[in-house]
């Protein structure tokens, strides 16, 4: 019987390494600079920077912002409101998806009231969520954790759905008890979904708490944004840009590396054989 | 019996009855107004290879799970070592066509799988999954997850995960379906071996006449739905068998055609 394990990593150890200069990252950095440079020009030549600012600009509305501390206050606050609306919401909604989607009853009785309230853009519900929350920061954490809840809910709910009964009648016969079909079978399953959830439902915890802001508040980096452009800051508001997008690469690379760790069978590469030989 | 005298020669003693035990008294199976199955009365014996062909849709896999107690016969009763299957019977093994290995588990975790449910002490489940994964080939995969196997293997993964348990009885429901003729082949000798090895009773679902008769001590024919048994036909084929060989003893093509007589419909 011979044994033997295809994986790609031989072929990937016989191409020559590139230089760096030919590297994807190389050619991304100078993508990057270009376009930095373009903007800079461009803003200059045509004296658009009223509208367009600079990134020369933009830097030094930066360093304004980190001499008053005024950039880790803001900071603090919009990532505490999106933070706290992330696990609440991302909590629930895979709490509640996973038992929907995998009680089977409860979930064919709810269904047509769950569609109804994801259809709505949730949007609109900012204004009710001031008349109901105020101002403060828990309005914010409770609209980021709403449209958390709805992303995470949903993607979860239709995943676990999607279950193989016939995967949990096998279990039966192998002897498992009602408990181990839930430990064993039914959470590592929708695990996946409630990971998929996750990841579709993070930037809107972000764009929950930016946009609270947007609507009544008095600090943050939504409010920040918002204040610039009513004073015809436009380096300002693009600094408030650059820092949202900073956020949420950050967020997506530790969700990244979560994933990895979390769902290593999914990544697991090479076919292996034994069967081709008599 | 065989229409053309008998080549092989019958054992010079006749085998000693074997103990019941399963015992199917008049079964039917009904879904809804569809009248599936039986009655079918039929026992098998203890350490018996039993295997079942007939046409799709006879109820060939309705006797499986009557035993396995995942579904109970409209009349009649199936009987599991003199007591009757009113629940799920977890001295079975099902092992069927389709692979039902949880893919965020590694083949040795998977292989587990029985043994956590049985709750039992960590030093034995590593011991009989050692020992699972040894006769089925499978050492040296134990780290690997099911989307790296080929079909074969994982047919493999699904007869470790059994053997570890050591049931009593092996229900088969064309395990073998899905695979390439030579690894099927290959597939039947160490079934037999294992078959040989664990004493264990095996009742074996098949449509492929050739299948039944390499395997089997005896080859139930059961006839278009509503399917009953219409023929029990020994094997006396001469064992341990070689799976290759075997094919080329006269004996066996005499049995080919007598399934493939009774099994014709028309």
């Amino acid at each position: 019987m011979a044994k033997s394990i295809e994986t790609g990593a031989p072929a990937i150890a016989a191409t020559p390494t590139p230089s760096f200069f030919r590297s994807d990252a190389f050619v991304q950095i100078v993508i990057a600079l270009s376009a930095l440079v373009g903007w800079e020009l461009i803003s200059r030549a045509l004296k658009l920077d009223f509208w367009v600012s600079s990134p020369i600009a933009v830097a030094l509305e930066f360093q304004s912002w980190a001499k008053t501390g005024q950039l880790l206050t803001d900071l603090k606050l919009t990532l505490t409101e999106a933070g706290l609306g992330f696990v609440i919401g991302g909590l629930i909604g895979g709490l509640l998806g996973f038992v929907l989607g995998w009680v089977k009853r409860l979930g064919d009785l709810f269904e047509p009231f769950i569609l109804s309230i994801y259809t709505l853009p949730k949007i609109a519900l900012a204004p009710l969520f001031v008349l109901w929350f105020g101002i403060g920061v828990l309005n914010k954490v409770m609209f980021s954790s709403m449209l958390v809840f709805f992303m995470v809910f949903f993607t979860t709910y239709q995943g676990t759905r999607q279950v193989d009964r016939d995967l949990v009648e096998n279990a039966r016969l192998l002897g498992a008890q009602r408990w181990d079909i839930w430990t064993k079978i039914a959470i590592p399953y929708s695990a996946v979904w409630v990971l998929t959830g996750i990841r579709i439902g993070l930037p809107y915890a972000l764009i929950g708490a930016i946009v609270g802001e947007f609507v009544a508040s008095e600090a943050g980096v939504g409010y920040r944004i918002k204040e610039a452009t009513s004073f015809f800051n436009t380096a300002a508001v693009f600094a408030g840009l650059v820092v949202l997008m900073g956020i949420s690469l950050t967020l997506l690379m530790l969700l990244r590396l979560i994933e990895r760790r979390a769902l290593a069978w999914q990544d697991a590469k090479g076919v292996i054989r034994i069967d081709d030989t008599a | 019996m065989l229409a053309n005298p008998q080549p092989q020669a019958p054992p010079a003693t006749q085998p000693v009855p074997r103990e019941e035990v399963i015992c199917f008294d008049g079964v039917v199976a009904r879904f809804g107004s569809l009248h599936a199955m039986g009655p079918t009365s039929l026992t098998v014996g203890r350490g018996e290879f039993l295997a079942i062909v007939g046409p799709s849709g006879c109820g060939k896999s309705t006797l499986l799970n009557m035993v396995a107690g995942t579904l109970r016969p409209s009349e009649g009763s199936v009987r599991y070592k003199g007591r009757e299957v009113e629940q799920i019977n977890h001295d079975v093994g099902y092992i069927t066509q389709k692979n039902y290995c949880l893919p965020w588990r590694t083949v040795e975790a998977n292989v587990r799988l029985a043994l956590e449910f049985r709750r039992m002490p960590e030093d034995e489940i590593r011991q009989r999954v050692a020992e699972a994964i040894r006769k089925v080939g499978l050492n040296g995969f134990e780290k690997a997850y099911p989307k790296q196997l080929s079909g074969g293997m994982l047919q493999r993964v699904m007869i470790a995960r059994t053997l570890a348990y050591g049931p009593d009885i092996y229900l088969m429901d064309e395990p073998f379906g899905s695979l390439d003729a030579q690894l099927r082949t290959r597939m039947h000798g160490e079934l037999l071996k294992l078959w040989q090895d664990t004493g264990a009773t095996f009742v074996f679902v098949t449509h492929d006449l050739q299948e039944a008769i390499t395997l089997a001590d005896r080859v139930v024919v059961m006839s278009k739905r509503p399917g009953r048994c219409k023929l029990v036909l020994d094997i006396a084929l001469p064992r341990p068998r070689d799976v290759i060989d075997i094919q080329s003893n006269p004996a066996f093509g005499a049995y080919v055609k007598e399934l493939w007589t009774a099994l014709d419909v028309h």
